[in-house]
């Protein structure tokens, strides 16, 4: 059994459907940008600093 | 931000992948694709005409040697 | 499920294989001791699989000295443990982001679809995250039926998008159509030997693929007669 864990074997992993991979999709595209914003306002925020 | 730190990645061997943020980049690499395509295309063309003078001269020799029993 | 050992394998079979044995044996006992597999491919299921895929930053076999796998190689096992179903994968492919109005959309704005270019500018283009695109393509080149593969890579020709690829010694830039290409031409790839592919010409022969015709359309005479000319010039 171990040797199973060790080798990512579980046989317990419950298979995803396509809709359950789209809906994956869809939330770490979403993730995505909202990461990619928070970087340029970041970013905004940094050269207002900097002007002051 | 790697998932395995001790690679210890140099920055500067690690190849751009972004790709075209404005439409003059993306006409760069869009003719870039072209002549990659074109390449292809041509490859393609080469091994069927290979194909045919293969299939030609098969066909030219079979010819030769029914004439020679005659 | 004993994947790794050959006798008692119980799960499902490509071409009449346990899908495992795709990889050669050294790569796979590479594979299981690396840190990546042990430490991030540990239950993934396919969706929770496209967390990693999200993060890849590149696509590549092993590299360094000692041949350690990249974390594409090892998704790429993992796919081939999973043997996930055809559509899982297509939508891995061809995932696009546009919720509602599945049909039209992607094609107005001129990308994805068979046929069309794909520009890396276009809103709600096909496979948005690129090297999960390269991942499913990757495992359909091993998994899938000859005319399966030939159909279903070949539109992804059209996409010039960039991938870094790495190398043994550090890193290398292609584009997604060309690792297609490779994937339809090459004999190894990826630190994996690709099992023999019959020819698009052969395939035609026997009727069962039709002539592929380039997106390039038209263009090709132009372009044809450019490229000879610049070969006369520089010759």
């Amino acid at each position: 059994k171990q040797h199973l864990v060790n080798t990512g074997q579980t046989g317990e992993v419950k298979r995803a459907s396509v809709e359950e991979v789209h809906q994956r999709l869809l939330w770490l595209k979403r993730k995505r940008e909202e990461e990619s914003t928070e970087q340029v306002i970041d970013l905004e925020a940094r050269l207002e600093v900097s002007k002051e | 931000k790697h998932w395995d730190e001790e690679d210890n990645i140099d920055e500067a061997e690690f190849v751009d992948d972004a790709d075209a943020a404005t439409p003059e980049s993306a006409a760069a690499e869009l003719a870039a694709w072209k002549l990659r395509e074109l390449r292809r295309v041509k490859r393609e063309r080469a091994a069927i005409e290979e194909a045919e003078a293969e299939r030609a001269e098969v066909e030219r020799r079979r010819n030769l040697s029914a004439a020679e029993r005659e | 499920t004993a994947l790794l050992d050959d006798r008692g394998y119980s799960g499902l079979l490509i071409r009449g294989q346990n899908p495992a044995l795709l990889f050669e044996k050294a790569v796979r006992d590479r594979i299981t001791e690396s840190y990546y597999w042990k430490e991030q491919c540990f239950g993934l299921n396919a969706a929770t699989l496209c967390d990693r895929a999200a993060e890849l930053t590149a696509i590549g076999g092993t590299y360094g000295g000692v041949g350690k796998p990249t974390p594409f190689l090892c998704l790429a096992f993992k796919l081939l443990q999973l043997v996930p179903q055809r559509e899982v994968i297509l939508e891995y492919l061809n995932f696009h982001g546009e919720d509602g109005g599945e049909d039209g959309d992607a094609d107005a704005a001129g990308n994805g679809e068979s046929g069309a270019v794909q520009n890396p500018q276009a809103l709600g283009k096909r496979g948005e995250f690129k090297y999960l695109r390269a991942l499913a393509a990757f495992y359909i080149r091993l998994a899938w039926e000859p005319v399966d593969i030939y159909t279903t890579l070949e539109p992804l020709l059209a996409d010039f998008r960039k991938l870094r690829r790495r190398t043994r010694e550090g890193f290398a830039l292609t584009y997604v159509d060309q690792f297609v290409d490779d994937l339809l031409t090459k004999d190894r790839i990826c630190a994996t030997s690709l099992w023999k592919l019959p020819s698009r010409a052969n395939l035609e022969d026997l009727e069962m693929l039709e002539p592929r015709v380039s997106p390039l359309g038209d263009e090709v005479e132009e372009l044809d007669r450019e490229d000879e000319m610049e070969e006369e010039s520089d010759g």
